[in-house]
């Protein structure tokens, strides 16, 4: 075999293969005095097999999760233990030097190429200019078509649909199970979520509808001017999405009279329309205003009268009755 | 402990079932027939306060019960199959007082109304009215009496008085104002899990993390762990019931049946939890669990790296 090569590629030196020594410079300390070692990784090696029998075994007995995961990974990381220690221990170790023949090629070659190409040009490789026009024409068409999808993708524009809830006017508050709330539902101190009737298990009412809703105080609340009425016999009703990034406000710590936030614990006083005591909300929570209806029970006298959760670059705070 | 309450109580009031069972047929009860039914139960129970019990949806209301039990004009017990709501026996009052004047009238008053002897308020709030479960619930837990009175939040502790001596002082407050609601006791057999663990997230996580490990709060205050093995399940259904501090009060939104699923799924799963991972690492959420997948997954990898790529 290297006959064969450095007789066609004379420029190649020829290095005999070194037989391996003990007294090799290449082999460690381990690998001169193998038999220790290898036993060594033999027994690692049995280990993993074991392991991984076992684990074979604790899937098969369907045995408790952790074992399963704790046979597999042992013997997987023993195998490639051993493979890692076999072959840094027992294998001759770099750095290994190569000399390398010349690479450039002579200048009698170098000539006869660059004769063969001028002379091929003229007849078989010459400019294709129809070809490259229709590459450019295809690649042309693809850069204008393109445009659309990315266009299109910017989506559909929002138009009012961010600054509108389902509540409306005369929507039934009701609970995750429909349960419609009355005068005696809460007591003071007491905090439940509540949905627009009907929309309760929709995916619509339940991301920007949700609402919680907190009983104060046994007599009628004022939670700010202009909503004299908004809050009868204590309950009033807040957007229970977040103003800063969207998170349910849930919290209610009712010695406090505050709700807070579970992301970034803003908190919202819950007496003066949820203006935010603490934290990075920049807007009080949107208030509901209540009534009881005809029935007794708890219903919207309309909307949200702004867009309810965090901000938007279209948001307004100008009153839209949702109704 | 329920031997304890189911004392010879006297008479039955059968004329008031009676009456009940006329104009109260069914659970749901329209606002004006739920005054009526009312007005004539505290006649045939004696006067009882009715201050933070609605009278919705089987939510602790002694009046809505089709198993009320009267003595004397005391409510004895009343509740459904899920709790039964009970007060202590009245003969505990007296040794109840003498408690009281001991542990907690320097802070609430000798009359337990909050009203110092100077006419001042006192440090302690009113306890006329609470009810036997508030009272049962802050001493059992060790919260009360408070070893620092000026604490933001009176946390859990070895509890001071033992449970009767709690029911003692509960017999003796609940005699200067009768009120409810009583001691629920949740019959945890039968019990929904999957009903409970689902109400569990919608009205406990949020404080409570979904593990129930507790969080902190508002202002100092935090939500207290619910893993905690020696909170009872008496205790979770007076927590519930009362809101005790910061913790608002489920009472007409929660039925005693759903009160009962979320005991249930509280003292059986949220403090015994089932980790098929191995370990929970506290049941804290991402920072705990990134942190060791950091230090030991991340680093652990480094190390193997780094011992590969050594020269021997």
């Amino acid at each position: 075999m290297s006959e064969d090569v450095s007789e066609h590629e004379p420029s190649r030196t020829k290095v005999p293969m070194p037989i391996a020594t003990l007294s090799d410079p290449h082999l460690g300390d381990a690998a001169k005095n193998p038999a220790r070692t290898e036993s060594l990784i033999a027994l690692i090696l049995l280990v993993g097999i074991v392991m991984i029998a076992g684990f074979g075994a604790a899937y098969w007995q369907n045995w408790n999760p952790w074992i399963i995961g704790g046979t597999m990974g042992a013997g997987l990381f023993l195998l490639g233990f051993g493979l890692t220690a076999w072959g840094k221990y027992l294998m001759p170790q770099g750095p290994f030097v190569e000399e390398r023949h010349v690479l450039a090629s002579s200048p009698e070659e170098r000539d006869s190429m660059a004769a063969a190409l001028v002379e091929r040009s003229a007849v078989v490789v010459k400019r294709r200019k129809l070809l490259g026009g229709l590459f450019a024409l295809g690649s042309g068409i693809f850069g204008i078509v393109a445009i659309f999808p990315l266009l299109r993708s910017l989506g559909p524009v929002p138009g009012t649909s961010l600054d509108r809830t389902q509540w409306r006017k005369g929507s039934v508050l009701v609970d995750s199970n429909g349960r419609t709330v009355n005068a005696g539902t809460l007591v003071v101190g007491g905090i439940m979520t509540v949905f627009p009737k009907g929309l309760q298990n929709t995916p619509e009412g339940q991301a920007i509808d949700q609402t919680v809703l907190v009983r104060v105080q046994s007599t009628d609340l004022v939670t700010a001017k202009g909503r004299e009425t908004w809050a009868p016999k204590g309950y009033v009703a807040y957007s229970k999405v977040c103003t800063h990034l969207g998170c349910p406000v849930g919290l209610y710590e009712q010695q406090l009279e505050l709700l807070v936030c579970p992301c970034h614990q803003s908190m919202f006083n819950v007496r003066n329309g949820a203006i935010p005591q603490f934290g990075p909300a920049p807007r009080p929570l949107p208030q509901l205003p209540l009534h009881f209806d005809d029935e007794g029970n708890l219903a919207a006298q309309a909307g949200f009268d702004q867009a309810v959760g965090p901000g938007f670059f279209e948001r307004t705070t100008t009153k839209e009755n949702g109704t | 402990m329920r031997s304890q309450f189911l004392l010879p109580g006297g008479l039955l009031a059968i004329a008031a079932l009676g009456a009940l069972a006329l104009i109260f047929p069914g659970a749901a009860a329209q606002a004006s027939s739920t005054s009526k039914t009312l007005s004539a139960s505290v006649k045939a129970c004696g006067s009882v306060n009715l201050k933070g019990v609605t009278t919705t949806y089987n939510s602790g209301n002694p009046f809505a019960s089709t198993n009320l039990k009267c003595s004397d004009g005391m409510v004895i017990h009343y509740g459904n199959n899920s709790i039964t709501y009970v007060n202590p026996p009245a003969s505990y009052a007296a040794t109840g007082k003498l408690l009281f004047d001991q542990t907690c009238s320097s802070c609430h008053g000798s009359e337990a109304n909050g009203v110092a002897p100077n006419g001042q308020a006192t440090i302690g709030p009113n306890l006329q009215g609470v009810g036997a479960a508030t009272i049962d619930f802050w001493i059992t837990t060790g919260r009360m009496p408070a070893t620092d009175v000026a604490a933001i939040e009176a946390e859990r502790k070895t509890p001071r008085l033992n449970d009767k001596q709690a029911l003692q002082v509960a017999a003796y407050i609940n005699s200067l104002d009768p009120s409810v609601p009583a001691v629920p006791l949740p019959n945890l057999r039968g019990a929904d899990l999957a009903d409970g663990a689902s109400l569990f997230a919608l009205n406990c996580a949020a404080c409570h993390t979904i593990t129930g490990a507790g969080d902190a709060l508002a202002f100092g205050t935090n939500a207290p762990s619910l893993e905690n093995r020696q909170v009872t399940p008496q205790q979770v259904a007076e927590a519930i019931r009362i809101g005790p501090a910061n913790m608002p009060r489920f009472s007409g939104n929660l039925s005693d049946t759903q009160v009962r699923d979320l005991v249930a799924y509280v003292t059986e799963k949220i403090q015994h939890p089932s980790n098929p991972g191995g370990a929970g690492l506290g049941g804290v959420g991402p920072v705990a669990e990134g942190f060791v997948a950091l230090l030991l997954g991340v680093g652990g990898l480094a190390l193997i790296c780094f011992w590969i790529g050594e020269r021997s």
